[in-house]
This record gives structure tokens, sequence and C-alpha cells, in this order.
């Protein structure tokens, strides 16, 4: 039954990952039909330098034809070669990925070990002091714009602590050039980034924590459990949290594309040479390549976590049958 | 964005509905009115909404009676006077006064976002309830195109599709809307296959009715408490894309200003004109707050599945 779920699973994925390169390419192609990238760099080229620069990158025929040698190749491991700088894609993307993974993955664990406890209060003491000021922060997590959260924080932390002389943090880049990049620094470096896209995270875990924690509780397994006597410590985290964070674990799943995509524009503001940096610039040179490596990438991280969501759901909560 | 977003698990307290009445029955849009209105906090965000609307659909008034500056207006002799008389906000690198341009700003932002929610309810509703009315292939056809759409990283997308087309406030919408219609389309094509099971569209298939009437008449009305619910959960989260995309400078173009794009040299005023920083955040996050508050509010009250 499940192997059967996950293979059909498999093949709607396989339509999905197509169609959504073939609208990525589509876009690119008509979006400069007859550029080369880098050619702005050299002004001086003529017109059959630039047919033949075109035809070296496959420019010169219909998308269509490119498209299928494209997937020919990634079906051979094969991801091209950047247009602009001539480096494998792949070796692009393993360039950058620890970097966003760094900064995502860290984001990530804060926001859970944040909005577990915050959201079990809240339910625990529902309408009190607590839970309003905690709602209220929450609600302001979705308000704030993330690029402005993360300028107000360069301006506080980094700008005007050293304006007064005292110690202030990096606002930019993963890793200072000059002392090497040690534990410490790349700490520092993180602390920033990691602070807005983790207010994020929890803000909307905390709600979803909240709500169905406060669900699970008026169930009649946790009367009875409370019924025969079990201590309110043992009804709250054995069979209430246990049952309680089993949605967490779809939002974390579908957050899975967040790691490339979810901090791009958190990427751009704090120059972290992450993943969605670089579809970011690439996109702005028409980097035909990289772009539709990343894209591929992307969505094939869009794709495993939703399954992979569905299958945990299934394994915490034996109720759901996949069919 | 729009749809059963992460914003759809936010309730504000306090915004509990006083005990029911005792009245007699009511129908279902006056007792969901009758809902809304005890919720104070809702209220007043939905009027904060309506003051920016004015304000934004007044701007030219505002700015020839309050102000006296254009939003394009550049004075060199004048960049970055600080807040005070001569610029109640002060005046930005060109000279430009904020104050003005934050109110034509508000036109922008809450413009995109209108036309945004629009486009997408509408493309959305006319796929999941053909999707979910039809069924068979043409379903799987709808909802493998509605998967793809989703599975792209939106961002992706947006900033490719805005080198493409060059970004106005219409073609922004478009844009954002792109994405938006596949969550919708989702949500209605679920309510459609539980509505059409009831007896009453048997009922009304067995006097004759054909389907473009079944659909407009008799499930378009039972799927609208949804849509309602979808589109003022959205708002907030569209405001907030927007805003992201005109400060990447992918979305509205200067001189045209928008709230997002203000703040595209924010670096540059870190040293001396840091109110230019503030006002453009401050306004998109009081709008943002107020739509998702507005948005809980309606959600509260006219959600059926809530009751």
């Amino acid at each position: 039954m499940l192997a059967k779920y996950v293979a059909r699973r498999f093949f709607a994925s396989i339509v999905v990952v197509l169609g959504v390169t073939l609208i990525t390419l589509v876009l690119m192609d008509r979006t400069r039909g007859t550029y080369v990238p880098g050619i702005d760099l050299n002004p001086a080229l003529r017109p059959e330098d630039i047919a033949r620069l075109r035809a070296d990158l496959g420019l010169d025929r219909p998308f269509y034809i490119w498209y299928i040698t494209w997937i020919w190749g990634v079906l051979h491991g094969d991801f091209g070669r950047s247009m602009i700088d001539g480096s494998t894609v792949m070796s692009h993307i393993l360039d950058r990925l620890p970097n966003t993974l760094e900064l995502t993955g860290t984001a990530i664990l804060i926001g859970v070990l944040i909005s577990i406890p915050v959201g079990v209060i809240g339910a625990l003491r529902h309408g009190s002091k607590t839970d309003h000021t905690m709602t209220v922060v929450s609600v302001a997590g979705f308000a704030v714009p993330q690029f402005w959260m993360g300028l107000i924080l360069i301006l506080i932390f980094s700008v005007t602590l050293e304006q007064h002389g005292l110690p202030w943090l990096p606002s930019s880049g993963a890793y200072s050039a000059v002392n090497g990049g040690d534990f410490i620094d790349r700490v520092e470096h993180l602390i920033l980034p990691a602070t807005v896209l983790s207010f994020f995270y929890t803000s909307t875990w905390s709600r979803f924590i909240r709500s169905s924690m406060l669900e699970v509780l008026s169930q009649d397994y946790i009367r009875t459990a409370r019924a025969k006597g079990m201590s309110e410590r043992r009804v709250v985290y054995l069979h209430g949290l246990r049952n309680a964070l089993i949605p967490l674990v779809t939002l974390i799943g579908l957050e899975l594309p967040g790691l490339v995509s979810g901090g791009l524009v958190v990427e751009v503001v704090f120059g972290w040479p992450g993943i969605g940096k670089l579809a970011f610039e690439r996109a702005l040179q028409y980097d035909y390549t990289t772009v539709m490596g990343v894209t591929f990438f992307a969505t094939m991280l869009v794709i495993a976590g939703n399954l992979l969501a569905d299958l945990l759901y299934g394994v915490l909560d034996p109720r759901i049958r996949f069919a | 964005m729009i749809g059963p977003s992460r914003v759809a698990e936010l309730d504000m307290p306090g915004a509990a509905i006083e005990g029911s009445s005792t009245r007699p029955a009511q129908s279902y849009w006056n007792e969901s009115w009758e809902r809304l209105r005890a919720n104070r906090i809702g209220i007043m965000a939905g009027a904060l909404i309506v003051v920016f609307a004015l304000i934004a659909v007044l701007a030219p008034v505002f700015s020839a009676v309050l102000t006296h500056y254009e939003p394009q207006t550049i004075d060199l002799s004048k960049t970055f006077s600080p807040p005070g008389s001569g610029h109640l906000l002060g005046s930005d690198e060109l000279g430009r006064d904020t104050l003005t341009r934050l109110i034509w700003g508000a036109r922008v932002t809450l413009g995109v976002a209108l036309l945004t929610v629009a486009v997408s309810l509408t493309v959305g509703t006319a796929v999941g309830m053909m999707a979910g009315y039809y069924g068979g292939w043409f379903d799987d056809v709808l909802m493998r195109l509605v998967d793809t759409v989703l599975a792209i990283p939106a961002i992706f997308l947006f900033i490719l599709m805005s080198i493409l087309f060059k970004p106005t406030p219409v073609s922004l919408a478009l844009i954002i809307a792109s994405v938006g219609w596949g969550q919708v389309a989702r949500l209605v094509r679920g309510e459609v296959l539980s509505v059409k099971q009831r007896d009453f569209i048997l009922a009304t298939r067995s006097i004759g009715a054909r389907h473009l009437r079944l659909m407009a008449r008799h499930l378009l009305p039972n799927v609208l408490p949804v849509l309602i619910v979808a589109a003022s959960l959205g708002v907030g989260q569209i405001i907030l894309i927007e805003a992201a995309l005109d400060f990447l400078g992918l979305g509205i173009q200067p001189p045209t200003a928008s709230w997002g794009n203000m703040l595209t040299n924010a670096e540059s005023y870190f040293f001396h004109s840091v109110w230019l920083v503030y006002f453009p955040g401050v306004m998109i996050f009081v709008t943002v707050l107020a739509s998702n508050v507005f948005g809980n509010a309606i959600r509260d009250a006219f959600d059926p599945r809530l009751k």
C-alpha cells in the first residue's frame, strides 16, 4: 500500500519537475532571446563572434531542443556549466549549499526550540497575560517585513554599536576574510540573519503548537488520562504534547524548500553567500544554466518536503492510512 | 499567500465572541455580521485599513493641502532634511518629501494588493470550480497544473517574471497572482467536491438546471464564505511579498514611490538619515498587522467550518 502510494507520488512529481523547469526556461528564453551572457563586458565583439558564442552556449537552437539536451544532461547527473563563468553549476551549488544550510538550519533549530515551549505555555495558560503577550509578539512576527527587520538589526547592532565604540556584530557575509573564518567569527556573522529568519519561524510555529495543543487537551483521551489519576505533567507531556507536535512535522517538512528560497531575501540583505543569493544574482544576469540548476534543486526540495511531511505524519499518527 | 496559510492559525485574544443571543435563527450573513461587529479589535483594524485606503485614494488632495509637495519633485538643495517644519517627515537623497511619498506609496501597496486578490480569486475560483464540478481527467489535468505552479519556488518565479515584464502596479499584481490562484483553486475544488454531493444539487439537476447555472447560482454561494476568509487572510501576505520585491528592485520602479522601493537604498541612510529607514517599514508593518488582525476577525465571523 505504502509502496504504491510512494510510487504514485513519484510519478506525479516527475510531471511537476518537468513543468517547473519548462516554465522557468520559457520565461528566461522569452526574457532575452538574443542575449549572450557576459556580452556587455566586451563591447568590442563583432557580430560573428557573438553568433559563435551563442552557438557554443546552445542559444542558437530553439528552447525545446535546449531543454531536451538539458534534461538529458540532468538524467546523467550533469547540470552543465554556468554561462557566466564556465564553472559547473554543480560546483556553484555545492559551494553555496553549506552556507545556506548553516543559516536556515540554525534558524529552524532555534525556531523549534523556542516555539515548542512558547506554544505549550500559551495553551496551558490559555487566556493569561503571558499568553496574550506571546500572541502579540507572534502576530507582530507575521506582519514585520523580513528585509526591514534585517535593516533595523543592522542599524542597531552593527552601525549604532560601532559608532558608540561598543562591540558590534558583522552585518554582511558568512565569515570575514581577515581572520579566516574560525568558529567564533562564523557565529558572529550568523547571529543577525539567523535572528530574522528564526523570528519568522517561531511566530508561525508557536501559534500552531498552541492551537493544536489546545485542541488535543480537549480530547476525550486526555480526560480519561486525568480521570485515571495520571499526573498532570505526564498528561501534558506524554499524551498532550506528543500528539500536538504532529502538525509541526508537516510545517517543518513544508519549510524544506525554504532551505533554498525562503531565506533569499534575508541572504540578499545580509550578503549571505547562499543558494538564494546565487539564484537572485544569476537570474539578473540571465545565467540560464545556473538558474535552471537551482530551480531544479529547489523544486526537488519542495516535492521531497511534501512527501516527507506526509510520510512522517503517517508514522507519528497511526490513524492515517495511505491510499 | 491566499488560502489556508500560516496566518490561519493566528487568533487574537479578546476576539472571542460574546455568548450567543437567544433570538430566533438568523441568516448566515446576518449572524456573521453580528459576530464581526462584536469583535472590537477586529473592527478597529478594519477601520484603520479603511483610513489608509481613503488616504491612498485622496493622495492628490493630501499632497496639495497637507504637504504642499509632489511625490516626485526633486530639490537638490534640500537633500536629507531631518523631519521638521519644511518637510514633516524629512526628505530623501533627492530632496523629495518623505510624507508625500509615503502617502502616494499607499496607493501602490493597497492597489496592488487589491488587484492581486481580485485576480487570484477570479482565476482560482473558475479553475477550482470546474475541476471539482466536472472531475475525471479534466480535474487531474487542472490539479497537476496547480501542483506545478505551487511547486515552483515562488520567489524565483517572481524574479524571472519581473525581469520579463517591466513591473508596473498592474503587471506586478498579475505576477503575484500567477502563484496566488493555485491555492485558491485547491481550496475551492475541495469545497465544491463536498457541496456537490449534497441533495439539493441533485434536486436542482433533476429539475433540469444547466451546468453553468448550477455552478453560478448554487455552488458559488456555498463556496463564498471560504473565499471571503481566504481573501482577507491573503492581503497581508501579498503586501509583504510586494514590498520585498520592490525592495529587491524587482517591483515598482523609481521614481514611482512605493514603501518597498523607498528602502532599496536604506544602507546609505544608516549614518545620517535614519528616519528614512524607519518610516516606510513602519507603514508596511502597521498595514500588514491591521490586515492580518482584520482577516482573523473575518475568519472568526464568517468561516462556516469554525462553528
